[in-house]
């Protein structure tokens, strides 16, 4: 006797108990996802997504590593900015005083001697201008490891190594300003005019006062061309900021896209998947009860 | 002309065969319940008298009676095979997810703390010391990063060869229940052909060597074919290892650890010709788990580690510190040999000695930004270990699938064959009922005889008294 398709209280306990852990299994799944709040926890659930998810946080590094070397990088530029702003101010005041001096030829020893006193004083100023630092570090000296960019003569002891910062994947943008780019070198050098020019009142040499005040221009056109270039670079710095910001924004939306869990779906799933498990479990009891042991005397 | 008790005899074989089936019957209730039971069935065959002509000999051509024939098992011997053969594939791709399971929790990718994030740490932490080379903090700072790095690659590796040994005891244990199991297939054989040879019904015997079976298909993908005198062959993978009343052992020889796979490759063989078993099941997979799947894994890492120690090396070796050392390298081994993640460790242990200037003596910064650009290189070492995990991903989300898939073939295989040869208590109750009125009706047959008889007997010539 060959009954096709049998089923016995074996069979239909194997099936049922199949079914109702899938089920379960994914509702484990599920509780997962919303627990965790991630729809990717392993490589397995999405091996796309995992290393799009890895290059997405690398991204993320990167743009705020970015964002933080700009930040650096304005301080560096702030620094040069204010600085040569100040050096021009002042040297516009040498230049006042070199222009008096030169007026007063060698007429009033007294007064001469005292506008070049003012003068050295202004060029111990712009000196210690010149030896402004930064976190520790002379922005005027390049990448020396000493402490002053000038000695106090006015001679230079930096290097001129330049410092820059990578604001963008291959993007670097020139923090520093070295001080024979700032100041000039040899005999146009500021601090040296300045001294030149401080000699020359004193002496009353008005012909030397005058070719000193060309050179103090000289100087001083190098001061602004210089801060101009500060001013430029600092922009674009703060564009570069902005943009890794930006990015930063962007990556991580892409990447809590890819990662995070749609909320609304994701109950909704768990409220069907609930819902057809108990569905199950109370189709189940009932299927399983009753033989014919129930209804036989 | 039948006998006058002809028909008494007709009726006590019918009580017999109808208490036999009843018991028959019990006995199938008794095991409702009992993982690997066959349903048993009384056959019943009804007896006919002598058929031989001859002279004198001659018949009616009734019956005489019934007798129970032979208490069949109802199972299908194909179903059986189809059982052992899904079982054996299941518990392969069962067992080779969980590895994959166990090795995908190693990277606990993607994570905020996991090695990609401690590589991308570390690389801000280039690009810090790059941005303010004169403070030690940077450096000390990096030099931890740098060390979590590596403790983060030696992790990983220890963790793989810790599975990998774990595997190896299990598979050991493994193949020590295979060669028992085996024996006492050999011996229930020997009990079975036996019994059978003296024409002893060995229906619950049978049933417990089928679970045997089962078990070892299970374990190492057996498969089994029967032979007439009722012994059961057993093979693993085109071997035999249960001949009638002999088997073969099974061994486990080479590696005991990760580290000495590549040189002395761990096999499972066979104990007697010393060739590879191409064993399927929970051996199987965990076999290719301890040969292809963790070493791959491990060499991919291993390849990682090389790869950054090799790219921070170069750089390093070529630029300055700030106590003007130069030509060190950054990362090294602990064994002193090849650089490979389960060895690979921080050289520098002192933050003047970090290398950050491509000038001796000068805060220049070139080699600190070139490291720190090192994290974006297209064959940088965080590319290849995200290639790595996708890798990973890919295989593990694959196995996972298939096993789903196995799992149901396996499932629908399994309520078949429960289906053939479980228990159905209604069938039960129905045949229980069957046979008790048959035994009734068996009774009234003889009460129904005793009656004629005694009209006979008792009732019969009273004429002339």
């Amino acid at each position: 006797m060959a009954i096709g398709g049998r089923v016995t209280e074996g069979s239909i306990h194997t099936r049922v108990l199949a079914n109702l852990q899938r089920n379960i299994a994914k509702g484990e799944k599920i509780q997962e996802q919303l627990s965790s709040g991630k729809t990717i926890n392993r490589p397995s659930d999405s091996p796309t997504g995992t290393v799009s998810s890895l290059q997405l946080r690398g991204e993320v590094r990167a743009s705020q590593q970015y964002a933080r070397n700009a930040d650096d990088g304005l301080g560096w530029l702030g620094t040069l900015d204010n600085t040569l702003s100040t050096v021009s101010s002042r040297t516009i005041a040498a230049r006042d005083l070199v222009v008096r001096g030169l007026n007063q030829g060698a007429n009033d020893p007294t007064t001469n001697a005292a506008i070049a006193s003012e003068l050295d004083q202004i060029r111990e100023q712009l000196v210690g201008y010149g030896n402004t630092k930064y976190m520790d570090r002379p922005v005027f000296g390049g990448s020396t490891a000493s402490e002053v960019a000038y000695d106090p003569d006015g001679t230079f002891v930096g290097d001129t190594g330049t410092t820059s910062r990578t604001v963008g994947a291959g993007a670097k943008v020139r923090v520093d300003a070295t001080g024979p780019e700032a100041f000039g070198e040899g005999d146009t050098q500021l601090f040296k005019v300045l001294k030149d020019v401080a000699d020359s009142i004193r002496a009353g040499d008005t012909t030397a006062t005058a070719a000193n005040l060309e050179k103090l221009d000289a100087a001083h056109n190098l001061v602004k061309t210089t801060l101009s270039d500060v001013g430029a670079r600092y922009n674009r710095l703060e564009g570069m900021k902005q943009s890794a910001q930006d990015r930063l924004l962007t990556v991580t939306s892409q990447l809590s896209d890819i990662e995070d869990v749609d909320l609304p779906k994701t109950i909704m799933e768990m409220q069907l998947q609930q819902t057809s498990y108990q569905a199950a479990l109370a189709a189940s009891a009932k299927v399983i009860q009753p033989s014919l042991i129930d209804f036989l005397r | 002309m039948a006998s006058s008790f002809g028909g008494i005899n007709t009726a006590l074989t019918s009580l017999y065969a109808q208490r036999r089936a009843l018991d028959v019957t019990g006995q199938n209730i008794a095991n409702a319940n009992t993982e690997g039971y066959t349903r048993q069935r009384a056959e019943m065959q009804s007896q006919v008298g002598s058929l031989s002509p001859a002279m004198y000999a001659r018949t009616d051509g009734l019956g005489t009676g019934v007798a129970v024939s032979d208490v069949q098992r109802l199972r299908d011997e194909f179903m059986e095979n189809r059982g052992r053969a899904e079982h054996g594939k299941s518990a392969y791709l069962a067992q080779q997810t969980s590895a994959y399971g166990s090795i995908e929790d190693v990277f606990a990718e993607p994570g905020d703390t996991a090695l990609a994030a401690q590589l991308h740490d570390m690389w801000g932490g280039w690009n810090d010391v790059s941005n303010n080379p004169q403070l030690a903090a940077t450096r000390s700072t990096l030099l931890q990063q740098a060390s979590t790095v590596a403790d983060g690659l030696n992790s990983a590796h220890s963790s793989l060869a810790s599975q990998w040994s774990q595997s190896s005891t299990q598979l050991a244990a493994y193949t020590n229940e295979v060669n028992t199991t085996a024996d006492s297939i050999a011996q229930l054989n020997d009990s079975i052909v036996k019994a059978k040879a003296t024409g002893l019904t060995v229906n619950e015997l049978e049933d417990r060597r089928d679970l045997q079976v089962m078990k070892l298909s299970e374990l190492a993908g057996a498969t089994a074919s029967a032979r007439a005198n009722g012994a059961v062959d057993v093979f693993v993978g085109n071997s035999t290892l249960v001949s009638e009343f002999t088997t073969r052992k099974l061994e486990v020889s080479g590696a005991k650890r990760l580290d000495d796979q590549n040189s002395d490759p761990m096999t499972l063989r066979w104990a007697d010709t010393k060739t590879a078993v191409q064993a399927g099941g929970t051996m199987g997979a965990m076999a290719d788990t301890m040969t292809t799947i963790i070493p791959a894994i491990s060499d991919a890492l291993d390849s990682v580690a090389k790869n950054l120690a090799d790219k921070v090396n170069t750089l390093h070796g070529g630029g300055y510190s700030k106590d003007g050392s130069t030509g060190l390298d950054f990362f090294t081994s602990s064994s002193g040999g090849d650089i490979t993640a389960g060895t690979i460790r921080l050289n520098i242990t002192d933050p003047d000695q970090v290398a950050v200037s491509g000038t001796d003596g000068t805060y220049d910064n070139s080699i600190a930004d070139q490291m720190a650009d090192l994290g974006e290189s297209i064959d940088g070492p965080d590319r290849e270990y995200q290639g790595m995990i996708g890798q990973l991903g890919v295989a593990a989300q694959a196995s996972g699938r298939r096993n789903d898939i196995q799992a149901t073939v396996t499932e629908q295989v399994d309520a078949s064959r429960e289906g053939q040869s479980g228990v159905n208590l209604d069938e039960e109750m129905t045949n229980l009922l069957t046979y008790q009125r048959g035994y009734e009706a068996a009774s009234r047959v003889l009460t129904t005889i005793d009656s004629m008889l005694d009209q006979l007997i008792n009732r019969t010539g009273l004429v002339g008294r």
